[in-house]
């Protein structure tokens, strides 16, 4: 009954970046672009790694979009999509502890 | 894309940064935030909500609906932005001018749809549902011989196990409480897809209780009851006569919107249906086409 909406048709965009900041004019292109980031709705993973849940394959083609009209003019991008499915085989370690990746969104959600 | 449901039923401050909504719970301490362009939906249930205006407006500019409720829990207020459809004012005029033999051929057809559905879930609990089919083929213009009616006692009689006794009322004991809740996520679900298709919920094409906001909505919602109570049986088959609402009974519920639906051939999640229905609604009323898409429970 909930074939339609499944493990490998959500998908999550990841950003990585490595970005100059050795003048003051590339820490602003810098600072810009993790803001233009972060109001696409992106989350960090860790540093310079961001994170977005896409509901959908189309979805996710709108915000790999996104993201290639505010590129910085210089540093290192780079952009990945995969499946809920491969996501959620990711093993995410503190210290030696296993803990939890980031909750896969729901359609509807209650407070 | 299927955009999300937010409701809010404890203390809670949104205010929001960066285009997304943040969300303070007061109770845990958390925060939470929620790209606002991929809201649908957002209903605020308690005394002490507090929202900033800010994120008001972004919610709008993002074609979100924003229901609040009363002390009751009753929704009272619909929020929607002026221009949720670029023709707007001229889709509510095709709605507000339609005429009284177009709206009871749409009502027809969403009457067939229902007990075609109701038929569908009957058959998937082996329940003879002849009964009821026989009913759908004999459903007349404006449904004058309220076939729903009677397919109602018939449905609700034998729907659910002998043991539960069951009798449908809005404030009766189990599992009315699931079938409400349930309803409630389909109805705020339509109520948008109606407003995103440039109509008014509140104008209805049967239903027009004065006192309901949104009767257009309960029009068009009822061919999607029966997938509610699918839900619903599913969840007695798991757990017998005890049918107070448990997390993993609200998480089956909460999973509704994404439900399989087959319409017009072809499959799609229940939200996205909607729209395809409402979009076809809107169609009708303009005079461009005759047909409301109905989704078929399989």
């Amino acid at each position: 009954m909930f074939n339609r909406l499944n493990a490998y048709r959500i998908m999550w965009v990841l950003v990585f970046f490595d970005l100059p900041t050795e003048t003051k004019k590339d820490r602003k292109q810098y600072a810009l672009f993790r803001k233009r980031v972060l109001a696409d709705g992106f989350q960090m993973f860790q540093f310079s790694m961001y994170i977005r849940h896409c509901s959908s394959r189309e979805n996710a083609d709108v915000h790999l979009k996104r993201i290639k009209s505010i590129l910085p003019p210089k540093g290192h991008v780079g952009i990945m999509c995969v499946t809920d499915k491969q996501f959620g085989m990711m093993e995410i370690f503190r210290g030696h502890d296993l803990v939890n990746g980031p909750e896969t969104i729901q359609q509807l959600e209650l407070f | 894309m299927i955009k999300r449901t937010l409701y809010f039923g404890s203390q809670a401050y949104l205010r929001t940064n960066t285009e997304q909504m943040v969300i303070e719970l007061s109770e845990s301490g958390e925060i939470k935030s929620a790209p606002i362009e991929d809201i649908g939906v957002l209903i605020l249930d308690h005394q002490q909500i507090t929202i900033t205006q800010s994120l008001i407006a972004k919610l709008l500019a993002n074609n979100v609906a924003l229901i609040t409720c009363d002390n009751t829990h009753h929704p009272v207020g619909l929020m929607l932005n002026l221009d949720g459809h670029t023709l707007q004012s001229q889709k509510f005029q095709c709605q507000v001018e339609a005429s009284v033999p177009l709206k009871k051929q749409l009502w027809q057809q969403t009457v067939e749809a229902k007990l075609v559905n109701q038929a569908a879930v009957l058959k998937a609990e082996r329940i003879n549902n002849k009964y009821i089919l026989n009913l759908a083929q004999k459903v007349k213009s404006g449904d004058s011989d309220n076939c729903e009616a009677q397919a109602a006692s018939y449905y609700w009689k034998y729907i659910f196990p002998d043991f539960l006794e069951f009798r449908r009322e809005r404030y009766g004991p189990p599992p009315n409480n699931l079938l409400n809740y349930g309803y409630a996520l389909v109805r705020a679900i339509v109520a948008r897809g109606l407003v995103a298709s440039g109509l008014l919920p509140t104008l209805g094409i049967f239903h027009r209780n004065q006192y309901n906001a949104y009767c257009l909505a309960d029009d068009i919602m009822e061919p999607y009851r029966p997938f509610v109570d699918k839900i619903v049986c599913q969840i007695i088959r798991g757990n017998g006569r005890f049918l107070e609402m448990t997390p993993s009974m609200k998480k089956m519920l909460l999973e509704i919107p994404v439900m399989d639906v087959l319409i017009d051939g072809q499959k799609s999640p229940l939200m996205n249906a909607v729209q395809r229905t409402t979009a076809s609604l809107a169609k009708c009323f303009e005079g461009k086409g005759r047909k409301i898409l109905y989704p078929v429970l399989e």
